[in-house]
């Protein structure tokens, strides 16, 4: 994705095209910018989908992807260009999070590591819009320890069949295929015996269920594989070689998405308000003048703007070569551990109105919404803790912890689970 | 890594020049033989300092002073960056500050004679803003009344950094209930300085009181609240990149230690526990970082969002710096709470700095403030 470095004066250009095509093709943002993919209606999806192949069409999908995939062969300061410029129109956004996931780590991963010709196959289709991808990654048994998965792909003549329980995928239901890891080889250890497939979502051997989270919503699915099939032209990657794969992926996941592909929404221009959303809690309930809830909004705030300040460091030493690639686990990091504080801050400066409210006053849920919500982060795309263990091991350089299971075949380490409890406890 | 990424070649040059001087003249072992000594520094080392440029940045070229880029401020925290990390005695901060107030709202001819001495390092300046309990007051504490031509200066004003070393102090004051500066020689009759004792080996702070003392009219330093509010502004920038940069030596320390450290057969860096408070530790030197960076950015532009930035990052730092220090000690053991150890006078300096221009809490209120939270504050 190496392009010529432009000049200052072929990006001024290149803006002035962006703002005149955005004000010329699309509306301005009402909304938030990504929705949940559960509330998009057939209708919807078929109408963004058309949004997104114009926007495809006209050379603003796929910015940085090379000519031959179907992108624009263009550099990261053109892509910034585009996100700064587009960042107050309504974007296309089909299927909401499978939009996010296909061209925000699914995009990324197959640019690294699928081969010449499924890349020019594939990849023009997922910026068209044609494609939607959902990750097959987590499985109930396996979610920190994503190399322990059981999922399997079985050699039956020049075919592969697949066999198992996927969890935690985001935008299943929207999309059309996922991206699905699989145990290729059993008698080596977890690392070395995994494989990457492309699988189709719409084959009637797969099942695919909404999973109700605590916020009441299915953001979420779980997908159940009975024997699906696949060919040779269907696996991503060197078989065996999926732990590489994966970490590409999971490096593009905790970046929060911001690869070649989607937008994140960018920072609002002008002057920032003081956490308006607590000091609209703490105004109905007469506290604005209190010490206390002062010194809580403003923590609140600043961890706000300090949660710009490190997306903003982190992508510049990334995109200046200065820093490791590992320093996007901080980013991570910091947002598991900011939601769910930010939430305790809304729900103590709310008091007894976070906890109870007017059953027809939605504003009022608000709190309570966050509080759930602000869970999230602190779990999703690996926990706190695996973005501890990245950034002590990747970006520290600590020693790892000496381990039980990453040098003996899977087969022996799960035989030796079922006898852990009796050592442990001997 | 630097505090500030994309230095100029200037800068960068300019950074390391300054980090060879301090390991050459005053590494951090050597300022151990200062912290009995209550001058707290040699003049001829300040001397030397000053031709570097320590106390130039922030004085106008038209002023005799100039730096290496386009924000002066941003050069002069490549500095306190470094004396963070080897804690530095003398008046960094206070004098920079004090010589840029004086370059830019002092009486022609008095620059003309002391801001070229101090930017030389030849005349010592310090900056007397807080009360006598140590806290902004905008000047509220001290008055400056004429008496023919004269002027008298009736006050005090408390933990002034290096008044005792100081030739010249530049004195927030008030003048018919508004805020001025004043030009006061550390030797004038009246002045008395009381060195207060310091949780920061390395650093003197004093008590100043001003007893009716006399200075000729052209002592004055205008440019009112306005000034002394871009002052501090300036203050906590540069406290706060001397901060990062002793949390950036301490961290750095703690996992190398980490490494080396063998406790149940295995370097204690590979606990798990402690790799977590490492991560953490990262994490807070990370967001510090990123947080000074936009403080110096913003205070050195004077841009619109200068006050609020400014108490953000002040806050935040403030506060990481200490949690930090904390649990560096943490990893260490036994060994980091040893007076030998150079730990705790990193974490001296940490602490010291997370108060010395408004805590953590006060910044907070005065975010709350700048935006107008509330029209008075129920304390």
């Amino acid at each position: 994705m190496s392009a010529p470095t432009p000049t200052a004066e072929a990006l001024e250009a290149y803006r002035a095209e962006v703002r005149a095509w955005l004000a010329d093709n699309l509306p301005e943002r009402q909304g938030p910018v990504l929705r949940a993919a559960h509330e998009v209606t057939p209708e919807q999806l078929a109408e963004e989908r058309a949004l997104q192949a114009k926007l495809y069409e006209a050379g603003y999908l796929g910015i940085t992807v090379p000519k031959e995939y179907g992108g624009q062969g263009l550099t990261g300061a053109h892509q910034r260009i585009w996100q700064e410029e587009s960042a107050r129109y309504a974007l296309p956004a089909p299927g909401g999070v499978a939009s996010h996931v296909t061209l925000g780590i699914v995009l990324p991963t197959l640019l690294a590591h699928a081969s010449e010709e499924q890349k020019r196959d594939w990849i023009p289709k997922l910026l068209r819009g044609d494609e939607l991808w959902c990750q097959l990654l987590s499985e109930p048994g396996a979610g920190s320890d994503l190399a322990g998965i059981l999922t399997r792909a079985t050699r039956d003549g020049d075919v592969w069949v697949l066999n198992g329980t996927k969890v935690w995928s985001s935008g299943a239901l929207a999309a059309d295929y996922g991206i699905c890891l699989a145990r290729t080889d059993w008698d080596v250890p977890k690392h070395r015996g995994l494989t990457w497939f492309k699988v189709p979502l719409r084959d009637p051997r797969v099942t695919v269920r909404p999973i109700r989270e605590i916020n009441g919503s299915a953001e979420f699915c779980e997908e159940f594989l009975d024997d699906v099939v696949v060919g040779d032209d269907m696996v991503i990657g060197a078989v065996n070689d999926g732990w590489t794969v994966a970490n590409t992926m999971l490096t593009a996941e905790r970046s929060g998405g911001a690869g070649a592909g989607a937008a994140p929404p960018a920072a609002p221009r002008g002057r920032r308000r003081l956490a308006p959303d607590l000091v609209r809690l703490a105004e109905q309930r007469g506290l604005e003048r209190d010490g206390a809830t002062r010194q809580l909004i403003a923590r609140a705030h600043i961890s706000d703007w300090l949660q710009g300040q490190l997306l903003k460091r982190i992508g510049a030493g990334l995109a200046a070569g200065q820093l490791n690639p590992a320093a996007v686990s901080l980013v991570k990091l910091r947002t598991g551990i900011h939601d769910p504080q930010r939430a305790a801050i809304a729900m103590e400066i709310a008091g007894r109105n976070g906890i109870a409210w007017p059953a027809d006053d939605d504003a009022a849920s608000a709190p309570a919404i966050d509080f759930l919500n602000g869970r999230i982060m602190s779990i999703a795309g690996g926990s706190n803790e695996i973005q501890r263990n990245i950034v002590s091991e990747r970006l520290l350089g600590l020693p790892r912890e000496p381990s039980v299971d990453s040098d003996k075949p899977f087969r022996e380490v799960l035989r030796d689970a079922k006898s852990w409890g009796k050592r442990a406890g001997s | 890594m630097p505090i500030q990424l994309d230095l100029t070649d200037d800068q960068a040059l300019f950074h390391e020049t300054t980090a060879r001087f301090i390991e050459a003249e005053l590494p951090r072992e050597k300022t151990r033989e200062w912290h009995e000594r209550p001058e707290g520094f040699d003049p001829g080392w300040l001397a030397k300092a000053a031709e570097l440029g320590w106390f130039s940045m922030l004085v106008p070229e038209e002023a005799g002073g100039g730096s290496v880029s386009d924000n002066p401020l941003a050069d002069a925290a490549l500095v306190a960056e470094e004396l963070g990390r080897q804690v530095q005695p003398g008046p960094f901060v206070p004098m920079n500050v004090a010589l840029a107030a004086i370059a830019r709202h002092g009486d022609p001819a008095r620059r003309a004679e002391l801001v070229p001495a101090g930017v030389a390092g030849q005349a010592i300046v310090t900056w007397a803003a807080t009360d006598a309990a140590g806290d902004w007051d905008l000047g509220a504490g001290v008055t400056v009344e004429a008496r023919g031509d004269a002027l008298v200066v009736t006050g005090e004003r408390g933990h002034v950094q290096d008044a005792a070393q100081a030739d010249w102090l530049l004195v927030a004051a008030t003048r018919d209930g508004e805020p001025v500066q004043v030009l006061v020689p550390r030797d004038a009759e009246g002045v008395t300085v009381t060195p207060l004792a310091t949780l920061d080996l390395a650093r003197r702070l004093a008590h100043v009181r001003l007893e009716a003392v006399a200075v000729p009219a052209d002592a004055l330093v205008g440019g009112g609240a306005e000034a002394l509010w871009h002052q501090h502004r300036q203050a906590v920038v540069l406290n706060l990149a001397e901060t990062v940069g002793a949390m950036d030596e301490l961290f750095t320390m703690t996992v190398e230690y980490a490494k080396d450290r063998v406790a149940f057969g295995r370097p204690i860096g590979s606990f798990q526990a402690l790799k977590h408070l490492m991560a953490d530790m990262a994490l807070w030197l990370e967001v510090s970082k990123a947080a000074a960076t936009a403080a110096i950015d913003a205070v050195g532009r004077d841009t619109e969002d200068a006050a609020e930035v400014a108490a953000m990052a002040a806050a935040a730092v403030g506060e990481h710096g200490n949690e930090l220090a904390q649990q560096c000690l943490q990893v260490h053991g036994g060994i980091g709470y040893t007076w030998e150890h150079d730990l705790h006078l990193l974490m001296r300096r940490i602490q010291s700095n997370s108060v010395l221009f408004g805590s953590p809490t006060w910044h907070r209120e005065q975010l709350c403030r700048v935006h107008g939270l509330g029209e008075e504050v129920t304390r």
